[in-house]
């Protein structure tokens, strides 16, 4: 298993104010932000990444617009910094938010120049982007997955193609003679990422042999997996681990409570990350006819709610570092917990190849964040490297 | 009653009832709902024709169909292929703005036009909002804007079968396809109202906060044979609002021109 570091940037001297207001998101003012206080937050938590590097963690950075939950406007611009501050670690970008992007070429230009820059370390997620990040793009959710598909498709023959231009007359976008300098140094293109929660996701991965990842999504994530498998199969090929990844909040302490605090800590992102002005969480289109009948039936606010692996529902919003390791959401304690927890994750999950180690959400501190890095780097990724997957162990549960 | 019909390769679902002068009516975003009372009194006068537009009812929406504009020319075809002759156009809320693009392009099976409370110009200035965001809004901040009275707008969707909450998903989904940017409004379309050579009437509920008053005079201004009533007691949807008087003003209106 590939354990990767991530840290959303958060603001979270502003979520009080986002709280009493009702939305983290979107429609918070600018007003909540205090520029000065932003710059030590923001170099700290590079510091934060870069000290990966030293304890042999790789490094994901995402990115979302409008928001107290997360600094980073740009995956390029903070992947270019890491790549200076790093030598050995590989860098996820996931991702890139491509539907809401104007212009593809423009992404695979930053990508490729990323991969040239890092000494081709990068690999390049292609996201959807999550239901507020429309408002803020102004991109139309009607035409979300048309767009994304066009974008995907037009990025990756950008990266690939190396004797000249070629033209592109699509649906929404449109270039007359695409061309990319640098082009990347992996062939033919940085490994592809994508990420969902739906089956129907975990079928289109599986056909393109894409990474599949999911985030915080607890039990939704092996119908996902089960699906990319079996696509696969249906192809002809075997989905190994190393096509599937997951992504939880992790506290390891040098004794049981200590990660347990820890996790708490990170867990408050997962508490105050829902909180969203209810037009912004479902805009028409972003999710099926399907899916919206059913989110009409349930009435308002049901999509905060998860299941924990008992089937009790748990919100999550209010709920405990404990409700949240039974909805597999966090992983906490000593180094040996965690490693067997994520061990035992895996194996229900028939097995999946990469951890992303969310290792900090806001209220963490710099030396606890620090000593949660070096304890995980150190003490729980080496065995998590060496697992070997034992599907069979689920029959033994 | 509703049939079905074949324009331009899409599959169109249609109401169609009473007798009389043919009146083609263009419903708004939130669908035809001719289980309302406004449908049976206009049927009573009119041979009333109402469409459910591509990817509301039953109406198929494919992939190409992307823009306002396909809207106008698929209609005018609809026209053409029913025959229509001196036919009144009316178009309410999004209808109305098809109605328009419609009206700046072909008026030659029209006798009359009706805009109700229409979206699809811009007037004011880049920071001025002429069309509220409906989709940045909650649901009941969006009822008290949309209605003089909400309750009388309310719709218990918990209630609803399957298959309505499936057709106003749809629906919604294919309003966001069509009016999502730029918002609810074709910034060209201002420049070309002066081509509609038709008597026009611009009916607007006194307490619609979408689109407002001072707008619907805007549309009354560019157009060159066109005249303003309000309906009191109406927001964004007169016809659904106030259904007696939409009515009578459309009849008379037709009656005087």
């Amino acid at each position: 298993m590939r354990c990767w570091y991530f840290s959303e940037m958060a603001y979270h001297p502003a979520w009080e104010a986002g709280l009493a207001r009702g939305t983290l998101r979107v429609v918070l003012p600018s007003s909540n932000f205090d520029p000065p206080t932003g710059h030590g937050l923001l170099n700290r938590y590079l510091d934060e990444f870069a000290l990966c590097d030293e304890v042999g963690l790789d490094i994901m950075v995402n990115e979302h617009h409008s928001t107290a939950t997360c600094m980073t406007v740009s995956v390029p611009m903070a992947l270019a910094i890491i790549a200076r501050e790093t030598k050995r670690a590989r860098l996820l970008s996931l991702g890139t938010p491509i539907a809401n992007r104007p212009d593809p070429v423009r992404v695979a230009e930053e990508m490729a120049w990323l991969d040239v820059l890092s000494g081709g370390r990068l690999e390049m997620g292609l996201v959807k982007g999550a239901p507020y990040e429309i408002q803020p793009a102004n991109s139309n959710p009607a035409t979300l997955m048309r767009r994304y598909w066009e974008a995907h498709d037009l990025i990756l023959k950008a990266l690939s193609t190396h004797d000249g231009p070629f033209n592109w007359e699509g649906e929404f976008f449109h270039y007359r003679s695409v061309n990319i300098w640098p082009k990347p140094i992996q062939k033919p293109t940085p490994p592809v990422w994508m990420t969902g929660m739906s089956v129907d996701t975990g079928k289109l991965a599986a056909e393109r042999g894409h990474v599949v990842g999911t985030l915080l999504s607890g039990g939704t994530a092996k119908p996902m997996y089960d699906a990319y498998r079996q696509r696969a199969r249906e192809l002809g090929w075997e989905a190994g681990p190393d096509r599937l990844a997951y992504a939880a909040v992790v506290g390891v302490g040098a004794t049981r409570e200590e990660g347990l605090r820890r996790a708490d800590q990170i867990a408050d992102y997962v508490r105050t990350a829902p909180v969203v002005a209810e037009p912004f969480t479902n805009p028409p289109g972003y999710n099926s006819v399907g899916a919206n009948v059913a989110i009409m039936k349930a009435g308002p606010r049901a999509h905060r709610i998860v299941k924990d692996r008992q089937g009790n529902p748990i919100d999550h919003r209010r709920a405990t570092v404990q409700q949240f390791m039974d909805t597999d959401t966090v992983f906490a304690g000593t180094p040996d917990d965690v490693f067997q927890q994520i061990r035992d994750f895996s194996n229900r999950m028939g097995g999946v190849g990469h951890l992303l180690f969310f290792g900090q959400g806001g209220h963490l501190g710099h030396e606890d964040t620090a000593e949660n890095i070096k304890l995980f780097g150190r003490e729980v990724a080496p065995r998590l490297r060496e697992l070997t997957v034992k599907p069979a162990a689920v029959a033994a549960e | 009653m509703a049939r079905s019909i074949s324009i331009a390769g899409v599959a169109l679902e249609l109401e169609e009832v009473g007798s009389g002068q043919p009146l083609l009516f263009l419903h708004p975003g939130e669908g035809l709902q001719p289980q309302r009372e406004w449908f049976s009194l206009l049927a009573r006068r009119f041979h009333l024709i109402a469409p459910h537009h591509p990817g509301w009812g039953n109406s198929a929406l494919p992939d190409w169909l992307m823009t306002v504009d396909d809207l106008a020319y698929l209609y005018l075809d609809l026209a053409a292929s029913e025959g229509l002759e001196d036919a009144i156009l009316v178009g309410a809320c999004f209808g109305g703005w098809i109605a328009a693009e419609m009206a700046v392009r072909d008026t030659r099976r029209f006798g009359q036009l009706v805009v109700v409370d229409p979206l699809g110009i811009k007037v004011r200035g880049f920071t001025e909002r002429d069309i509220a965001d409906m989709h940045a809004m909650s649901r009941d901040e969006y009822m008290r804007l949309a209605w003089a009275d909400p309750a009388k707008g309310e719709r218990d969707l918990m209630q609803l079968p399957d298959t309505d909450l499936a057709g106003i998903a749809r629906g919604r989904e294919a309003f966001t396809r069509f009016g999502w940017k730029p918002y609810m409004h074709n910034p060209r379309l201002k420049h070309w109202l002066h081509r509609i050579d038709l008597p026009t009437l611009v009916l607007w509920g006194e307490q619609d906060g979408i689109v407002s008053t001072d707008y619907g005079q805007a549309w009354q201004k560019e157009i060159p044979a066109a005249r303003m009533e309000i309906i009191p007691r109406a927001g964004h949807f007169p016809h659904w609002e106030q259904p007696k008087e939409f009515v009578d003003r459309l009849v008379r209106f037709v009656e005087t021109n």
